[in-house]
């Protein structure tokens, strides 16, 4: 697995961007600038249901979801950079495992949340509390994507002496 | 020099670095802290700039505090950081573009605060010009700060002023 992410990197010209100089501190600082517009979109549409900032109209302030989003595209393309880069530092560390893991519960309650809550917090007048399956949902978002974050920096910071996959 | 060597000497910025527990929170809450500074800061701009125009202007104000807690955070983290390795951090000229940076956005979110987002006239859509070019430079003012930061990991010369080579 590890080798097939790394001919992808070394085929379409990644590894000649990430080791140039300063390539690589130079996407790490995008990563990071994505990372504090997806919390600054979604993580504050979420805090916004968990009552802070009362008043704000939950739905005029959900336009600023796309720019969440695109915060999102952003970190996955810089995150693949990396990735294909050196493989064996992301594939066998338990930090960005759980990263990816983190990543897929917040997918799911996205789907959760649209399919069975938004409707109503769409139609809540701008002072009123959200319902408590919006906060719900705010809550395992917030805490999905601090994880996130805590994982991220957890990537770099601690190295595992030993490979720890079990799906490789 | 010599306060550098004293300060690493201390037994607080020994425990910073050689606690691994210690110097890994410090490095996460500087991250975290950093995320929500930025996010509510750059948020705001956006909204100043024109996005999401139904949110009224004023209410924006409203996720200030969000961002006052942290900035708190971030000045914590921050100055354990540099208790752990000063000398690395305050001999390199990018430190102090770091810091510059987020003094100047700082000073540019509390001007917008205090200006269109307490302005009677502008609550919805996009307000006039000026205050979009504050916003503009607010924004170009936190990518410096992020991209100082994370360079500081790559441009020190001197990691302990004890053992300078």
């Amino acid at each position: 697995m590890t080798e097939a992410l790394y001919e992808i990197g070394r085929q379409t010209g990644i590894h000649v961007l990430m080791n140039s100089a300063w390539g690589w501190p130079t996407v790490e600082s995008l990563h990071f600038l994505g990372l504090s517009l997806l919390i600054g979109a979604v993580g504050l549409f979420d805090l916004r249901m968990l009552g802070v900032a009362r008043g704000v109209p939950m739905r005029a302030f959900h336009r600023m979801i796309p720019w969440g989003v695109g915060a999102y595209a952003l970190n996955v393309a810089t995150g693949f950079l990396f990735v294909t880069s050196a493989p064996d530092q992301y594939v066998y560390n338990p930090a960005f495992q759980v990263k990816l893991a983190l990543m897929a519960v917040a997918g799911l309650n996205v789907l959760f949340f649209y399919r069975f809550v938004f409707a109503r917090v769409r139609n809540a007048a701008d002072d009123a509390p959200a319902p408590r399956s919006a906060k719900v949902a705010a809550a395992i978002s917030l805490t999905c994507w601090v994880g996130v974050i805590v994982c991220g920096r957890l990537i770099t910071y601690y190295r595992p002496p030993y490979h720890w996959c079990w799906w490789c | 020099m010599e306060y550098l060597v004293w300060l690493e000497g201390t037994a607080f910025s020994v425990w910073m670095r050689e606690s691994g527990l210690a110097f890994f929170s410090g490095l996460i809450l500087h991250a975290l802290g950093m995320g929500f500074l930025v996010g509510v800061h750059v948020v705001t701009d956006l909204r100043v700039l024109g996005v999401a125009p139904g949110v009224p202007l004023p209410l924006m104000k409203r996720f200030r505090p969000v961002a006052g807690v942290a900035l708190a955070v971030v000045i914590a983290s921050g100055v354990l950081l540099l208790v752990a390795y000063p000398a690395k951090a305050l001999t390199n000229p990018v430190f102090y573009v770091k810091l510059a940076a987020v003094a100047a956005a700082l000073l540019v979110g509390r001007s917008l605060a205090r200006g269109i987002l307490s302005d009677a006239v502008h609550h919805g859509g996009r307000p006039p010009g000026s205050a979009g070019a504050l916003a503009m430079l607010s924004i170009a003012l936190w990518v410096t700060a992020i991209t100082s930061g994370r360079f500081l990991a790559y441009t020190y010369n001197v990691l302990m002023a004890s053992d300078p080579f």
